[in-house]
């Protein structure tokens, strides 16, 4: 048993999870209070993930990213090597998919805290950076977590658009779904089920540990 | 909170080696390629002690892959036009390019199903039939050039069904999903049960494959020793084994 793939894919669902909180948490702040013309369109494009079919998403990742584009040259000119077809390709495609489920879950989270609360944070001289921090994101924590969560589990199930943006190089770029994906094409249907139940059972996992942290309280 | 941040952090800093320098050789080749290759790995493994990661899929695919930059070393192309493409893309060495062998084409029935030739495919009972998509899959673009040359495309057209490359084509005919399927020989010999039958060359423009090695400059020697065994003659007699012709000369 190679488990290449699943190390590979906890690796990339974990980070792509970590950048996705980090953008999508900060998004949805901006969002739910922030007052800015585009407001609107700015959430109506982040949601694109979530429409587009991810094969059409990352064949657009890969014309943003790829070897001959801007982006593609610039990054290979500060980290050496291309973005497309390497594990950090791999990454910007699991955070990109996993984005708008973390940014739209902690949106309607932040939304329904009571502004008094917040106004009366304010009232004792706490500074707004630390009403957010202390006040309405403690307090928009189940669903912040729960977004998060979606969007883990979102980045660990991601096919399309990462076989679009990684390609399928075993021991380099091929994560669990993938690997699934090439023991079917090979015909091999063991092996196919062996690792779709591994996966199956890991998400499970993760998933079930999450909601316990997220009952516990952090 | 925290075990789980440390977990994480565990994760994100732990295997990070790369396929460098001495990573394996990768190479992109054609899904009819499989079986044979899977053995000329091996070979190519025992003489150079150099580890081989094969990348199935259709040509068109791949060949679009390693124009957008992936980094594979050889690619073995299931028709030489890709490989043009390739080496129009500024990405392989043009001297490397060599042709390895003709493809075959058959119609593959599931071991339940009568053998069918080419000719049999207008009859009702083939209510699915599986090809390659013909738009990146040359074995695809092939059976639709013997369909129409044996003038039976337009009255099998609604009954089409594409898959992604020819060993997803063969999966949707083994699958039950397919009454039939278009396929490489190379591909319906070692599948077990069924039948088949080969398709008359003359239908349709030859498959010549063709391979080419677009290594980086400190890997090219690496590569072509690869592409070097797949022409020899012991790699010619793997490929015929597998059902393959050997090229035109």
């Amino acid at each position: 048993m190679d488990w290449f793939p699943l190390l590979l894919s906890l690796r990339v669902a974990s980070l792509a999870t970590l950048l996705a909180a980090v953008f999508g948490i900060g998004g949805a702040y901006l969002l739910a209070k922030g007052r800015f013309p585009g407001r609107g369109l700015l959430e109506a494009v982040a949601s694109l993930p979530i429409v587009l079919p991810p094969t059409v998403l990352g064949y657009y990742l890969l014309v943003v990213l790829g070897a001959r584009s801007p982006l593609g040259r610039a990054w290979e000119s500060v980290f050496g090597g291309p973005l497309v077809f390497s594990v950090s390709g791999a990454i910007v495609a699991a955070t990109i998919s996993a984005l708008p489920f973390c940014l739209r879950t902690a949106r309607a989270a932040i939304e329904q805290v009571d502004p008094r609360v917040e106004a009366a944070a304010r009232t004792l001289g706490l500074p707004e950076w630390r009403v957010a921090l202390q006040v309405t994101l403690p307090l928009a924590r189940r669903g912040v977590i729960a977004g998060v969560a979606l969007g883990f589990a979102r980045a660990l199930g991601d096919f399309g658009a990462t076989v679009m943006v990684a390609g399928n190089i075993p021991g380099r770029t091929q994560t669990m779904p993938i690997a699934v994906y090439d023991a079917v094409q090979a015909g091999d249907d063991a092996r196919a089920g062996t690792l779709a139940l591994i996966l199956a059972v890991v998400a499970v996992a993760v998933l079930l540990l999450v909601n316990r942290f997220s009952r516990v309280g952090v | 909170m925290r075990q789980l941040l440390l977990a994480l952090l565990v994760l994100t800093t732990g295997c990070s080696a790369q396929a460098g320098e001495d990573g394996p050789l990768l190479v992109a080749a054609a899904s009819d390629l499989g079986p044979a290759f899977t053995e000329l790995g091996e070979a190519y493994e025992r003489d150079t002690g150099r580890a081989v990661t094969f990348t199935f899929g259709s040509s068109g695919q791949l060949s679009q892959q390693i124009a957008n930059g992936a980094p594979f070393e050889v690619f073995a192309s299931a028709n030489e036009a890709y490989v043009d493409d390739v080496l129009e893309a500024g990405q392989g060495d043009r001297q490397s390019k060599a042709q390895y062998a003709l493809g075959q084409l058959v119609v593959w029935t599931r071991p339940d199903a009568a053998q069918a030739g080419l000719s049999q495919l207008g009859q009702a009972r083939f209510r699915r039939i599986a090809v390659a998509n013909p738009e990146h899959a040359p074995y695809g673009a092939a059976a639709v050039q013997a369909l129409r040359s044996a003038g039976l495309y337009d009255q099998v057209r609604d009954r089409l069904v594409y898959g992604e490359n020819v060993s997803d084509t063969l999966r949707l005919a083994s699958s039950g999903n397919a009454d039939v399927a278009i396929v490489a020989q190379s591909l319906a010999a070692v599948e077990q049960g069924g039948h088949y039958t080969e398709v008359q060359p003359g239908l349709h423009e030859p498959l010549r494959q063709a391979l080419v090695v677009t290594a980086e400059p400190e890997r090219a020697e690496a590569a072509q020793d690869f592409a070097d065994l797949v022409v020899s003659a012991r790699g010619r007699e793997v490929l015929s084994r597998f059902g393959f012709a050997p090229p035109e000369v």
